[in-house]
C-alpha cells in the first residue's frame, strides 16, 4: 500500500547502482529474520533476541510477527523476572514515539503502543498525561490523523476509567468522580475548540464535540452545586443554550468558508438531533421553529453573498442544501408532511446543475424515492 | 487518458514476484503483506478475466505454506503469524482457484474455523489476533470468511452486527469502533457485514449513501472523510458500499473514471494519485472499481467482470455460495 509516493522512472545507470547498493541491504535484512524467526520457532526468549526484534523493528515496523514476538518476549521475561516491566514498557514507548514520528499512519506501531499501556495500567502504572501530551503533539504535526484522534479517545476512557477505579467503593456516581471526569470532558471539549480555531475544516475536531456535547451535560447534572467551570457553565445549561452557541461558532466558519464540508454537516447535526429538538419543544411550542428559521435567515443571506460573487449569479451548492434541509425540517414540524412543494422542486433541480456530481442523487429526490431526513444531506 | 491498459496491468501483477522485483530491497520489506498480495492481485487479474496469467498450482502451494499452524489461522508469508486479515485473504484466493474442497485444505478446515470463532470478543467485535486490537475490519473480515466456509451462525453474527451499529455516527457513516469517526473503509466493512447476515434494513440507506456520495470532489476522484484529499482507493470502498445500498449513481461516473484512468502508469500498475508509485492494492481497487462502474451503468466499455461489492471477487465465484440477496 503506497500512500503520497512520487513515482520515479530511474535510468538504467540508476537502476543498476540501486540494485548493488540493495544487494547487501538485503542480505542484512533477511539474515535478521531468518535468525529470529528460527529463535521463535524455539520459543527463545532472553534478552538478546529482545534487542534483536528492535533491530528489525527499526528497520521494518510492519512487520507484525516480530512485534508479537517482542510481546511474548517481554511477557516470559518479566514473569522471570529477568526484567523490570516498567523499564522495559516504558523503554518500549520510547521506541514507539520515534517509529511513529516516522511512520504515523502504521496500525501495528500504534497497536504494540494500545498494548504496553494495557500491561502498565493493570498494576496502575500508566502515565496517562503524558500519553496524553504526547498524541496532542501528534495531532499538531496533523491534525486529521486517524489513528491519533483514535488513540486520544482511548487514553480519555482510560482517564475516565481512572477516576472511577479511585472510588469504586459506592456503585453510584459520587460528587468527586463526576467533577473528575467533567473536567477531562471539558478539558477535551476545549481541545477540540482550539483545533477548530486553528482550522476550521478539522471535521475530526466536529465529530469529537458531537460525542463530548450530551455527555458534558449529562455529567452537568450529576453535581450538586454549580459552581465548577464558571467559564463553560452558563453554555452548558441546557441543550437550547449549548445549541446557541454552537451556532455562533458554526456561523462564523460558515461566512469564513462557505465550501468547507465540515460546518455543514455540524450545522446539520444541530439542527436535527434529538439533544437538542426535544429540548428546544420543552422550552416553548415555538422555539423549535424560530430557531430553525433564525437559521433559513443566516443562510439565505450568505447565499445571497455568493451569488452576487458568482459570475453566473448560481446559488451556492451547500447554502441551497441547507435551505432546502431547513424548509424541509420547517414544513415537517408545521404538519405539512406530504409530497415535495414546488419550492423544493426548484432547489433540486438547480442543485442538478449546480453540483453536477451528485446529479442523480438529486434526480432521486425529486422523484421522491429518497426521505426527509436525507434531503439535501 | 482515456483507455485502460489492460494488457499492461495484466503483466504487472505477473511480474510482482519477478527478478527485478526481488532485486529491490523494499520487495522484501512488504513479506508481511505477501498472502494479502497475492489476493489483491489474484482479484486483479480475476477482474481483467485473466486469471491463468498466474500459475495456479504455485498460488496454491505458496497460500498453503502461509498457514501458522500454532494458531490455526493464515500468515501473510511462510513463518509469520496467523492473523484474521490473511487468513481471508488465504480463503479468498483459494475459493477464487476453487481449491477449498482440496484435501490439503479440508484437513485444516476445523483449525481455522476454530482460530476465527476464537477470536470473537464478549461485546461481540471481533480482535484481529490474540493481542487485542479490536477494529470493525476484523468484524467484517471474520463474517466474510465463516460465510464463505459455511460457518457463519446466527450466534456470532448478532452480537457482531450489534456492536457494528454501535459504531454509526450522525452523518449516517461509520468508524472502526464506538465513538470514532466516519471512515468509508470502514463504512464498508460495516455495509458489507451487515449485507452478509441479511440486517440492512437496520440503518437508514439513503442517509449513509448521501455521506458516500458527498465523498466525490472536484475532478472526480473520492476522498475517504470530509476535506481530506481523494485517493484512489475509496473508488472501491465508496463505490462497493454505495452498490450495497443500491446506490451506486449517487456519484458522477464520468468524472470517477477519468480520475482512476489518471492514476495508471502506461507501463502498468496503478497508484493512488496520479503521478505516484503503483501497487497491487491499488491496482486491484481500481480495477474491482470501474467494475462496479461497469454494472451500474450496464455497460461494457471496459470489458470487465462482475465484481460482488460485499466480498470483492467475481460474483461467478460468490455466487457459489451466496445466500443474501443482492440489492
Ligand atoms: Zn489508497
Amino acid at each position: 500500500m503506497q500512500h503520497g509516493v512520487k513515482r520515479i522512472s530511474l535510468s538504467e545507470q540508476a537502476r543498476k547502482e540501486k540494485i548493488q547498493r540493495d544487494k547487501l541491504k538485503i542480505a542484512n535484512y533477511r539474515a535478521l529474520c531468518k535468525d529470529l524467526l528460527d529463535k521463535k520457532d524455539k520459543d527463545v526468549r532472553d534478552i538478546a533476541t529482545l534487542q534483536a526484534t528492535t533491530d528489525l523493528l527499526l528497520k521494518n515496523p510492519e512487520f507484525y510477527t516480530i512485534w508479537n514476538y517482542r510481546r511474548d518476549i517481554i511477557v516470559a521475561l518479566v514473569d522471570a523476572e529477568k526484567i523490570k516491566k516498567k523499564d522495559t514498557l516504558e523503554d518500549d514507548l520510547k521506541l514507539i514515539v520515534a517509529l511513529l514520528k516516522r511512520y504515523p499512519k502504521c496500525y501495528w506501531i500504534w497497536n504494540h503502543r494500545i498494548w504496553c499501556l494495557d500491561q502498565l495500567q493493570q498494576t496502575r502504572e500508566a502515565n496517562w498525561n503524558v500519553e496524553l501530551a504526547i498524541v496532542s503533539k501528534f495531532l499538531d504535526l496533523d491534525s486529521r490523523n486517524y489513528h491519533c484522534w483514535q488513540y486520544r479517545r482511548f487514553v480519555i476512557n482510560n482517564m475516565e476509567e481512572d477516576t472511577l477505579l479511585e472510588s469504586s467503593e459506592s456503585s453510584n456516581l459520587g460528587q468527586k468522580e463526576a467533577r473528575a471526569l467533567l473536567r477531562i470532558n471539558i478539558e477535551e471539549y476545549k481541545f477540540t475548540t482550539s483545533k477548530i480555531n486553528k482550522n476550521i475544516s478539522n471535521f475530526s475536531a466536529w465529530h469529537n464535540r458531537t460525542k463530548l456535547i450530551p455527555k458534558i451535560y449529562d455529567l452537568f447534572g450529576e453535581l450538586d452545586t454549580t459552581n465548577d467551570h464558571a467559564d463553560v457553565r452558563h453554555v452548558f445549561a441546557r441543550p437550547q443554550t449549548i445549541l446557541q452557541h454552537e451556532l455562533e461558532l458554526v456561523k462564523t466558519g460558515m461566512f469564513m468558508d462557505s465550501d468547507d464540508t465540515s460546518i455543514w454537516l455540524y450545522l446539520q447535526w444541530l439542527l436535527t438531533n434529538p439533544f437538542f429538538v426535544d429540548d428546544l419543544r420543552k422550552v416553548s411550542p415555538t422555539c423549535y421553529l424560530d430557531v430553525l428559521n433564525a437559521q433559513l435567515a443566516i443562510v439565505e443571506e450568505l447565499n445571497e453573498l455568493e451569488r452576487e460573487d458568482h459570475p453566473k449569479g448560481w446559488d451556492h451548492r451547500w447554502c441551497l442544501r441547507c435551505i432546502l434541509l431547513i424548509k424541509s425540517l420547517i414544513r415537517e414540524e408545521t404538519s405539512e408532511i406530504g409530497a415535495l412543494d414546488d419550492m423544493s422542486r426548484k432547489m433540486l433541480q438547480s442543485l442538478t446543475e449546480i453540483d453536477p456530481l451528485r446529479k442523480c442523487r438529486y434526480l432521486d429526490q425529486l422523484e421522491g424515492t429518497g426521505t426527509l431526513s436525507s434531503l439535501a444531506f | 487518458m482515456t483507455q485502460l491498459f489492460k494488457q499492461k496491468h495484466v503483466e504487472y501483477v505477473q511480474n510482482l514476484n519477478s527478478q527485478i522485483s526481488q532485486d529491490s530491497y523494499e520487495y522484501w520489506l512488504l513479506e508481511h503483506l505477501r498472502l494479502n498480495g497475492i489476493y489483491w492481485g489474484v482479484v486483479a487479474l480475476a477482474t481483467m478475466d485473466n486469471l491463468k496469467a498466474l500459475p495456479e498450482n504455485e498460488v496454491f502451494d505458496f497460500v498453503l505454506s502461509c498457514w501458522d499452524s500454532r494458531s490455526g489461522g493464515f500468515g501473510a508469508f511462510p513463518r509469520h503469524d496467523g492473523h484474521i486479515l490473511s487468513t481471508l485473504s488465504a480463503i479468498q484466493v483459494l475459493l477464487i482457484y476453487n481449491r477449498l474442497d482440496d484435501p490439503k485444505v479440508v484437513d485444516k478446515k476445523p483449525a481455522i474455523v476454530k482460530f476465527i470463532k476464537e477470536l470473537q470478543l464478549e461485546n461481540g467485535s471481533f480482535q484481529g489476533d490474540r493481542f487485542g486490537e479490536v477494529d470493525t475490519r476484523f468484524i467484517y473480515t471474520a463474517i466474510s470468511a465463516l460465510s464463505i466456509l459455511g460457518e457463519l451462525t446466527e450466534e456470532m453474527s448478532r452480537p457482531a452486527v450489534d456492536f457494528i451499529l454501535l459504531c454509526q455516527n450522525f452523518d449516517g457513516g461509520f468508524g472502526m469502533v464506538p465513538g470514532a469517526e466516519s471512515h468509508a473503509a470502514q463504512v464498508f466493512t460495516c455495509l458489507a457485514t451487515l449485507a452478509i447476515t441479511g440486517q440492512l434494513d437496520r440503518i437508514k440507506p439513503e442517509k449513509t449513501a448521501a455521506w458516500l456520495s458527498d465523498r466525490q470532489v472536484e475532478g472526480g476522484g473520492l476522498n475517504g472523510r470530509p476535506e481530506k484529499l481523494p485517493d484512489l482507493c475509496y473508488s472501491w470502498w465508496v463505490m462497493s458500499s454505495l452498490s450495497i445500498l443500491g446506490k451506486a449513481h449517487w456519484v458522477d461516473f464520468t468524472g470517477l473514471i477519468s480520475f482512476i484512468l489518471k492514476c495508471q502508469d502506461p507501463n502498468g500498475g496503478i497508484s493512488d494519485r496520479a503521478d505516484n508509485e503503483t501497487d497491487v492494492y491499488h491496482t486491484c481497487f481500481a480495477l474491482a472499481g470501474l467494475s462496479l462502474i461497469e454494472m451500474s451503468q450496464k455497460l461494457k466499455e471496459f470489458g470487465l467482470v462482475p465484481i460482488d461489492p460485499v466480498y470483492c471477487m467475481p460474483t461467478s465465484v460468490t455466487r457459489k455460495f451466496t445466500n443474501y440477496t443482492q440489492q
